[in-house]
C-alpha cells in the first residue's frame, strides 16, 4: 500500500522532469509537453491529498477542473505554435526572436 | 490673501498654456499681468506685515483639513523669514517676464511652465505643513526640465536632466526623512504633518542624529551644497535667462529655506548633539568626541562652498559659468549662517538669501540676456570693451558685481557681515578660510568686469559697433533690481526688522531649548 | 451572509451572468447576422453593442454597490460578493470599456466577433478572480484570464511580432500556471482546505502544530512564483516586454491594467486572508527577519524595482518602456504587501493603500496606452522616434501623455504621487516604533527617483525634440473625451485623495461583517484576519488624526 509521501515523491519527480524538459528544450512542442507534465504532477498531488485527507470532495474536484484547464491550455498552445510556424517556418524557440530589448 | 500668489500663478499658467502660440504679444502681456499681481500682493503684504503682531501672518490660522487620514492640512502663512522670500519670488518673476520679452518660440508653453514653477515656489515659502511644503517643492522641479531643455543653450538637455535628477534625488531623501519623522513623532494630538506641531515633538536625539543629515542634505542639494553643487553651474549655464534668474535667484533659496524650515526647525538637537566617532583608536580608549557634530560638518561644508566656488569662478573662461560658480560660493554664506545656529548668523543668512536672489537675477540677466543674445558669445577672451558699446549694461553689471562682492552700500554687505559675526561666535576658526574666500571673490569679480567690459581690444573695437540697442523692458527690469539692491543696502531695516523679529522667535522657540553647549552665545 | 438559496445566488451573480451572456451573444451575433458585412461595419455594430452591454454591467455593479451593506458568501468562499469586491469589478469593467473605446475600429483581424468575445471572457475571468476566496476558483479564473489574453495577444495574425509575443506570453504563462497549481495543491494538502478562510483557520493557534510547515512553505513559494508571473514581478517578468510590444495596443492595455488589478487583488487576498499566519517578518534584517512569505515578497519587491527601473532606462519602444515600468510598479505595490502582516498584526493601512495604488496605476496606464494607440496608429509605430516632436503635432495627446508619465513617476499633484506616499506610509506604519520596514521604503523611494529619468526621456522626445514630420496627429472625439476624462481623474485623485482613501479604509476595515460557514467546519478558532475586534490592539496610527 503506497503512502502519501510515495505519491508526493512521484509527483515531484514528474514536475522536475517536466520543468527540466521545458527549460532545456528548444522545440516549442516539447516545451508544451513539459508544461503538461508539470500540470499533471500537480494533479497527482491533488488526488493523493484527496485520498489521504479527511473525506471531502474538494481535491477531486480541483483535479477535474485542472485537467480541463490543462486541456484548454494545450489547445491554445498548439494553436499559437501553428500560428508562429506560419510566420517563421519553424517551431524552434531560438528562431522566434524578433522582439528584443 | 497671500495665498492668491500661488493660485494666480497656477491659473495664469493654465490660461497661457491654452492660448494659441501665435498671439505672442497678448501672451507676453498676460504673463506680465500675472507676474505683477504676484509682485503687488507680495509688496502689499511686505509693507503691511505687523512687526508687533503674531509671528505668522497672512495665513489661514490652523489650516484646512486636506487629507485628514494622515493629518495633512492646507496650512499657510508667512513670517519675517519667508515673507522676504515671497517678495523676492515676485520680483524675480516680474523681471524674468520682462527679460523674456524676446522669446519667440512656443511662447505659451514657456510661460505656462514658468508660472507652474513660480506657483510651486510661492507655495513652498508659504506652506506650514510638511506634506504641503513637499508637494509644492516637487511641483517646482519638473517645469525646470522643460524650460531648460526646450529654450536653453549649451548642452541644454544634459544640464536640464542633471538638474532635475539632482533635485529629485534630494527630494527623495527628504521624503524618506518625512515618513520616518511622521511615524516617530509622538504627539498628543495624533499623527500630523503640521510643522509647528512637529517642531514641538522632541524627537529622540539618536533619531535626530540620522534624520537631520537626511533631510538637511536632501534640501541642501537644491541649495548647491558641495559636493552636490555640480548641477548648479551646468544648469544655470544651459538655462534661458529667465530660468537662470529663477534658478539662482529663487530655486536655490528653496533648498536653503527647506534646510531652515524643516531640518533645523524639527531637529535642532541633531545639529548640536555631540557625536563620538569610534575611529582608529586602540581598544580601551573612547572614540573622538566631536562637539556639535552636524552643525560643524555643515559649517565646514559651507566654507568649502565659499572658497571652492570662488576659486573655480576665478578660472572660468565662460562668462555665465563665472556667475554660476559665484552663486555656489554665495550660497555657502547662506548655509554657513544656518549652520551657526546663532541669531545674528541666521539673520545674515536670510538677508543673504534675499540679497543674493536679487544680485544673481541681475547678473544672469546681464550675461544671458543683454550680453549673450547680442554678442552670441560668452567667452571672456572674445568679449572685452563692451562698456563702450553698451554703457548701460556695463554700468548695471558693475553695480551688481559690487553688490555681489559685498561692498558697503549694497544689500550683500550687511548680509555677509551678519553671517561673519555669527560665525565668529560659533566657529571662529573658520574665519580664516572664509576671509581667503572673500578675497578670491573680489579677485574674480574684478577680473570678470575687466575682461568683459574693459579689456585690451584696441585693435578690434569695431566688433561691437552694431549691437542691438537695449530695449525698454530690459532697462525697466534692470533699474528695478538695481534700485532694490541700493535701497536694501542703504536702509537695511526695511528688511531687517521683520527678519530680526522672526529669527529671534525661531531661535527662541526652536533652537534655544535644545542647545546643550555654548554654541550660540547670545 | 451565507447564501445557499439558488435564486439568491443567481441574483447575486446577475452582472456576471449578463457579462457571460454578452460574450456569447457577441460571438453568435457575428456568426448569424453580420457574417457577410464588411469588417469595418462589423466592428461598428459589435463594438457598439459591447459598449452598451458593458455600460449596463457597470450600472448593475453600481446598483449593487449602493444597495449592499452585507457581504454574501457563496459556497465556502468560491464567490464572495462584497462592496469592496464590487468596487474593483466596477474598475475592471470600466477599464474594459475604455479598452474597447481605444481599440474601436482598429482592424487587427477579420475575426471581429471573436475579438470582442474573448475580451469579454477575459473580463469575466477578472471579475470572478476578484470575487473568489477559494484556491480552486482563483486558479480557474486566472486561467480564464490568461488563456483569453494569450489568444488576444497573438490576435493580429498577420503580424510576426504579435504572434511571437503571444507564444512567449503563453510559454511563460504556462510555467506560471504549472507552478501555481503545484503550489496550490501543496497548500491544499498541508491545510486540508481550499477556502482561504478555512486555510487561515487551519493555521491558527494550536492547529498550526499539525500543519506540515515545509510542505506549506514550498506551496507558498510556488504559489508566489505563479502569481509573480501574473503580476510581472521580477524575476518572472520576462514575458511582459515582449507581450506588451507584440500585442495589439488595446490588448496590451488590458494585460497591463485589468488583469493586473485582478491578479493583485487575488494575491493580496491570498496572503491577507488565507495565509496571515505564515507571514514571518521582513523587518530590519537580520535581527528581526523571520522566515515566511514576507521575506520572500520583500526580495521579489527589491528585484522588481531594481530590474524594472534599470531595464526601462534602456528601452526605445514606448510599450516596452511601459512594460518595464509596470515591473517596477509591481515592486512598489509588493512593498506594501510585505507590510500587510509585518509586525504580527495586520497593518491597518496596507491593504487600502494597495487597493488605492492599483486603481491609480491602472487608470494611469490605460490612459498611457490609449495615447500610445492614438499616436502609434497614426505615426506608424510605438518607437520613441515616432513620438518625436509630438507636442507640436498633437498638443492635446502630448499633454495627456505628460500627465500620465509624471503621475507614474510620482510627481504631485498627480494621483501617482499620493498613491506612492500612501503605499510607503502604510509600509512604514507596519512597524512605526522601530521603523522596521524603512529600509525597503527607502530603497523604493530611491528607485522611484531613478524612474523619473526614463519617464522624462519619453516626454523629452515629445516636448523637446523638433518634429521630423510636421503633419498634425488627431484622434476621434470619443477617444479624446475618454482620455481627457482619465487625465482629469488622475489629476483630481491626486489633489483630493481624501474621499477615495476614506472609502477604501472603510471598506477594508470590516470586509466580513457576517461570516458563517455553510457546513459546520471542524472546531475552528476565531478567524484571525482583520476582524474589528482586533483593531484596538493595533496602535492605530491610521485613524483619522483629530484636527490639531
Amino acid at each position: 500500500m503506497p503512502t502519501l509521501s510515495d505519491y508526493l515523491v512521484l509527483s515531484a519527480i514528474l514536475f522536475s522532469i517536466g520543468l527540466a524538459g521545458a527549460l532545456t528544450r528548444r522545440n516549442t512542442i516539447i516545451i508544451l509537453v513539459g508544461l503538461e507534465m508539470m500540470l499533471n504532477a500537480a494533479n497527482i498531488n491533488l488526488v493523493a491529498f484527496w485520498h489521504f485527507l479527511p473525506p471531502s470532495p474538494t481535491g477531486q474536484m480541483f483535479a477535474l477542473f485542472a485537467i480541463a484547464i490543462a486541456g484548454a491550455e494545450a489547445a491554445t498552445g498548439l494553436a499559437l505554435v501553428i500560428a508562429v510556424y506560419r510566420h517563421y517556418r519553424s517551431v524552434n524557440a531560438e528562431d522566434i526572436s524578433n522582439l528584443k530589448g | 490673501m497671500l495665498t492668491w500668489t500661488i493660485w494666480v500663478s497656477f491659473i495664469g499658467a493654465g490660461v497661457i498654456m491654452l492660448m494659441k502660440p501665435e498671439k505672442k504679444d497678448l501672451i507676453r502681456w498676460i504673463a506680465l499681468v500675472v507676474a505683477s499681481v504676484g509682485l503687488l500682493i507680495g509688496l502689499f503684504c511686505f509693507f503691511t506685515y505687523d512687526l508687533g503682531g503674531s509671528n505668522y501672518q497672512f495665513g489661514n490660522g490652523d489650516g484646512v483639513a486636506w487629507i485628514p487620514q494622515f493629518g495633512i492640512h492646507f496650512k499657510v502663512g508667512v513670517d519675517g523669514i519667508s515673507l522676504p522670500l515671497v517678495l523676492l519670488t515676485g520680483i524675480i518673476a516680474f523681471t524674468g517676464v520682462l527679460y523674456s520679452w524676446n522669446i519667440e518660440e512656443r511662447l505659451n508653453e514657456f510661460f505656462g511652465f514658468f508660472f507652474v514653477l513660480i506657483g510651486g515656489v510661492y507655495g513652498v515659502f508659504q506652506a506650514r505643513d510638511l506634506f504641503l511644503l513637499f508637494v509644492f517643492y516637487e511641483i517646482a522641479i519638473v517645469p525646470k526640465y522643460f524650460i531648460i531643455a526646450i529654450w536653453g543653450s549649451t548642452r541644454k538637455e544634459y544640464g536640464a536632466m542633471k538638474l532635475v535628477l539632482y533635485s529629485f534625488a534630494g527630494s527623495a531623501l527628504v521624503f524618506i526623512g518625512a515618513l520616518a519623522l511622521y511615524y516617530t513623532a509622538d504627539l498628543p494630538g495624533g499623527k500630523t504633518f503640521d510643522l509647528d506641531a512637529l517642531a514641538s515633538a522632541n524627537f529622540p536625539v539618536s533619531f535626530q542624529l540620522w534624520a537631520l543629515p537626511l533631510v538637511f542634505v536632501g534640501f541642501a542639494v537644491l541649495a548647491g551644497m558641495w559636493p552636490f553643487h555640480t548641477w548648479a553651474p551646468t544648469g544655470h549655464v544651459a538655462a534661458p535667462t529667465a530660468a537662470s534668474m529663477l534658478l539662482a535667484g529663487v530655486v536655490m533659496k528653496l533648498g536653503a529655506y527647506g534646510c531652515l524650515r524643516v531640518a533645523i526647525m524639527l531637529f535642532p538637537s541633531g545639529m548640536t548633539a555631540n557625536v563620538t566617532l569610534p575611529l582608529w583608536f586602540p581598544a580601551g580608549m573612547s572614540g573622538l568626541v566631536i562637539h556639535h557634530f552636524w552643525s560643524s560638518v555643515f559649517a565646514i561644508i559651507a566654507t568649502i562652498n565659499i572658497v571652492y566656488g570662488a576659486m573655480v569662478a576665478l578660472v572660468q573662461r565662460d562668462f555665465k559659468f563665472v556667475i554660476g560658480y559665484s552663486s555656489v560660493s554665495h550660497m555657502g554664506f547662506v548655509l554657513l549662517g544656518l549652520a551657526t545656529l546663532d541669531l545674528t548668523g541666521l539673520k545674515g543668512s536670510v538677508m543673504q538669501m534675499f540679497s543674493h536672489g536679487v544680485v544673481a537675477g541681475l547678473l544672469f540677466a546681464v550675461v544671458g540676456r543683454m550680453v549673450y543674445e547680442r554678442t552670441h558669445t560668452r567667452e571672456l577672451s572674445e568679449l572685452g570693451g563692451l562698456i563702450k558699446a553698451m554703457p548701460f549694461v556695463g554700468g548695471v553689471f558693475i553695480i551688481g558685481a559690487f553688490a555681489s562682492m559685498g561692498l558697503p552700500g549694497f544689500s550683500g554687505f550687511f548680509a555677509e557681515l551678519l553671517v561673519l559675526i555669527g560665525t565668529w561666535r560659533a566657529f571662529p576658526w573658520l574665519l580664516l578660510p572664509i576671509g581667503i574666500g572673500i578675497i578670491i571673490t573680489v579677485a574674480y569679480t574684478l577680473r570678470t568686469i575687466h575682461k568683459a567690459f574693459f579689456g585690451d581690444r584696441r585693435n578690434d573695437m569695431t566688433k561691437w559697433d552694431h549691437l542691438a540697442p537695449v530695449t525698454i523692458q530690459e532697462k525697466v527690469a534692470s533699474l528695478m533690481l538695481v534700485a532694490i539692491l541700493v535701497i536694501v543696502g542703504l536702509y537695511p531695516p526695511i528688511l531687517l526688522n521683520m527678519v530680526d523679529k522672526s529669527s529671534d522667535q525661531f531661535i527662541k522657540h526652536h533652537v534655544k531649548p535644545s542647545i546643550s553647549g555654548n554654541l550660540a552665545r547670545q | 451572509m451565507n447564501s445557499s438559496n439558488i435564486l439568491h445566488v443567481l441574483n447575486l451573480l446577475t452582472p456576471e451572468i449578463v457579462l457571460c451572456g454578452l460574450a456569447f451573444g457577441v460571438l453568435l451575433l457575428d456568426i448569424i447576422f453580420f457574417r457577410s458585412d464588411s469588417v469595418e461595419h462589423r466592428h461598428e455594430q459589435l463594438g457598439c453593442s459591447v459598449i452598451i452591454g458593458l455600460v449596463m454591467v457597470f450600472f448593475i455593479y453600481a446598483l449593487q454597490y449602493m444597495d449592499w451593506q452585507n457581504t454574501f458568501v457563496v459556497g465556502h468562499g468560491a464567490f464572495v460578493a462584497s462592496r469592496l469586491n464590487t468596487l474593483f469589478k466596477m474598475a475592471v469593467v470600466g477599464l474594459a470599456l475604455i479598452t474597447v473605446v481605444i481599440g474601436f475600429k482598429t482592424p487587427y483581424s477579420t475575426h471581429v466577433g471573436e475579438y470582442y468575445g474573448l475580451m469579454l471572457f477575459s473580463v469575466l475571468g477578472m471579475v470572478f478572480l476578484i470575487s473568489s476566496e477559494d484556491l480552486l476558483m482563483i486558479f480557474i479564473a486566472l486561467e480564464l484570464i490568461s488563456l483569453t489574453l494569450y489568444v488576444l495577444t497573438a490576435f493580429q495574425k498577420g503580424a510576426r511580432r504579435s504572434v511571437e509575443g503571444g507564444l512567449k506570453y503563453f510559454i511563460f504563462g504556462g510555467f506560471s500556471a504549472a507552478f501555481l497549481l503545484f503550489g496550490l495543491s501543496y497548500i491544499y494538502g498541508a491545510t486540508g482546505h481550499t477556502s482561504l478562510r478555512e486555510i487561515a483557520g487551519a493555521l491558527q493557534g494550536d492547529q498550526l502544530a499539525k500543519v506540515p510547515m515545509k510542505m506549506l512553505g514550498i506551496g507558498i513559494l510556488f504559489t508566489l512564483v505563479g502569481l509573480g508571473f501574473k503580476i510581472a514581478a521580477a524575476p518572472f517578468h520576462l514575458w511582459a516586454p515582449d507581450a506588451y510590444e507584440g500585442a495589439p495596443t488595446p490588448v496590451a492595455a488590458m494585460i497591463a491594467t485589468g488583469s493586473k488589478i485582478a491578479s493583485f487583488v487575488a494575491l493580496t487576498k491570498l496572503l491577507l486572508i488565507g495565509l496571515p499566519a505564515a507571514a514571518g517578518s521582513a523587518l530590519s534584517w537580520p535581527t528581526r527577519w523571520h522566515s515566511g512569505w514576507a521575506g520572500t515578497v520583500a526580495i521579489i519587491a527589491v528585484l522588481s524595482m531594481t530590474i524594472g527601473n534599470f531595464a526601462a532606462i534602456m528601452q526605445t519602444n514606448v510599450k516596452r518602456l511601459l512594460a518595464y515600468s509596470s515591473v517596477a510598479h509591481a515592486g512598489y505595490i509588493l512593498v506594501a504587501i510585505v507590510a500587510i502582516q509585518a509586525s504580527g498584526v495586520p497593518a491597518p493601512s496596507a491593504a487600502p493603500a494597495i487597493y488605492f495604488y492599483i486603481i491609480i496605476y491602472a487608470l494611469t496606464n490605460i490612459g498611457a496606452f490609449g495615447v500610445v494607440n492614438a499616436i502609434g496608429s497614426k505615426a506608424g509605430g510605438d518607437d520613441f522616434e515616432h513620438f518625436t516632436g509630438m507636442a507640436r503635432r498633437s498638443p492635446y495627446l502630448s499633454l495627456l501623455m505628460l500627465i500620465f508619465m509624471l503621475s507614474l513617476a510620482g510627481i504631485p499633484p498627480l494621483a501617482g504621487f499620493f498613491g506612492k506616499f500612501y503605499l510607503f506610509a502604510a509600509a512604514v506604519q507596519a512597524d512605526p516604533k522601530n521603523l522596521g520596514l524603512l529600509w525597503l521604503v527607502a530603497y523604493a523611494i530611491a528607485m522611484s527617483a531613478v524612474s523619473l529619468y526614463y519617464y522624462l526621456k519619453l516626454t523629452k522626445q515629445m516636448y523637446v525634440l523638433p518634429a521630423k514630420d510636421p503633419r498634425r496627429v488627431t484622434s476621434n472625439p470619443a477617444m479624446n473625451t475618454s482620455l481627457g476624462l482619465i487625465g482629469l481623474m488622475v489629476l483630481l485623485m491626486g489633489v483630493f485623495p481624501n474621499k477615495v482613501v476614506e472609502r477604501f479604509e472603510n471598506l477594508n476595515a470590516n470586509p466580513y461583517p457576517i461570516w458563517e460557514a455553510a457546513v459546520p467546519p471542524p472546531p475552528q478558532p476565531e478567524i484571525p484576519v482583520p476582524a474589528p475586534a482586533e483593531k484596538p490592539a493595533v496602535p492605530a496610527p491610521a485613524a483619522p488624526a483629530p484636527k490639531s
